[in-house]
């Protein structure tokens, strides 16, 4: 490492704990499926770093929402760019999470020890499929709003609770701007702040427990 | 040892109660203070000449809510022996069905539930018939009940 990171570390400190993670030897029958994961995450950084650049131009607000849209695309430069950046990743994070579980599950990798780090790669798909959900109301055109209609409503169809959850994430009756403001923070705060968590627990556990190797 | 004890029992039942109470305030927090209770509104549509004399007529009613433009549809439908108004939202999902000539049903474009002109489920998820608007003629003219 350079002259710069050394100085740093002599006082920080971060190398010599990870020297043994990164360093270590791999379990045989490993092979590039094995990279699923890494992809998911790779990807996700994607997803923030072009989020933290569409943040300065979007106007989470019900008459200026869909103009900022429009802006991004035609006027800010490279901001198509970017939001299709956001938009295919965003895509392409549920597919490779998908694979990674799959391959997680034929190579049984879910077993003792390893059973809560399934469950947190779990929450990990449902937090990204919430990310999907709250992100697609954001342009606010006819398939945003539409879809969002579909989508509380089944809040709506829980036995008993139904209304109120739908009032809930709804912040009213209808699909409004308060629904597009709730989204929008959901989105932008909850979410990432939940991911970054939960990925941080899942790695800690890869860390802890080692890669599960072959079949 | 036995002042340790204690002293951690109480500070682990104040934390407990300091996260119970935090949950209760956020979730009284997000959920909406006020949910505007709808209010039916009869909207003139047409002169009562232009009722279908057979068939379905859909109707677009205009009005201001919270100061903003909004547009209804609503449908109105005369099955010969029969004459009232029905709401477009499918009682599925809450899109918006169309009137299909061809088929004489109402389709609607989500997840494919389908209606007959009575407004009654055909086909496809929809577990309610399409809600009944009411309608009101007077000296001539026709009006027609929404939830505003």
């Amino acid at each position: 490492m350079g002259k710069i990171f050394d100085w740093i570390d002599s006082r920080f400190g971060v190398k010599q704990p990870h020297r043994k993670f990164l360093y270590r030897p791999l379990p045989e029958g490993v092979n590039y499926s094995f990279c699923l994961g890494g992809v998911a995450l790779l990807l996700f950084g994607m997803l923030f770093f072009t989020g933290l650049m569409l943040s300065i131009y979007y106007v989470p607000s019900e008459s200026g929402a869909f103009e900022s849209i429009v802006r991004i695309n035609r006027e800010v430069r490279l901001g198509w760019f970017v939001r299709s950046l956001h938009k295919w990743s965003a895509h392409l994070l549920i597919i490779s999470i998908i694979l990674h579980t799959i391959r997680v599950f034929i190579y049984r990798a879910y077993r003792p020890p390893r059973e809560l780090n399934w469950i947190a790669g779990s929450l990990t798909l449902i937090v990204a499929f919430a990310s999907g959900f709250t992100g697609y109301l954001l342009p606010w055109d006819q398939k945003a709003y539409w879809a969002t209609e579909v989508g509380t409503s089944m809040a709506g169809t829980v036995p008993f609770l139904g209304r109120y959850l739908l009032y809930l994430v709804r912040g009213g009756a209808d699909v409004t701007g308060a629904t597009l403001i709730r989204f929008y923070a959901v989105h932008v705060l909850y979410l990432p702040f939940l991911m970054f968590m939960l990925l941080w627990a899942h790695f800690h556990m890869i860390k802890k427990q080692g890669i599960k190797g072959g079949l | 040892m036995v002042r340790r004890e204690f002293l951690k029992k109480i500070i682990k039942l104040a934390f407990t109660i300091l996260i119970l109470l935090w949950g209760a305030v956020f979730s009284v927090f997000v959920y909406p203070s006020r949910i505007r209770k709808k209010s039916l509104v009869f909207h003139y549509i047409f002169e009562e000449d232009s009722l279908p004399e057979r068939g379905v007529r859909q109707v677009v009613v205009s009005f201001s809510k919270d100061g903003r433009k909004v547009r209804s549809r609503a449908f109105i439908v005369n099955t010969g022996d029969e004459l009232f108004a029905l709401s477009p939202v499918c009682s599925h999902l809450g899109c918006l069905v169309n009137w299909h000539r061809p088929k004489n049903r109402f389709l609607c474009p989500c997840h494919g539930g389908q209606y007959d002109m009575r407004g009654n489920v055909i086909k496809g998820p929809p577990p309610a018939p399409l809600g009944r608007l009411p309608l009101r003629i007077e000296g001539g003219r026709v009006f027609i009940g929404i939830r505003v």
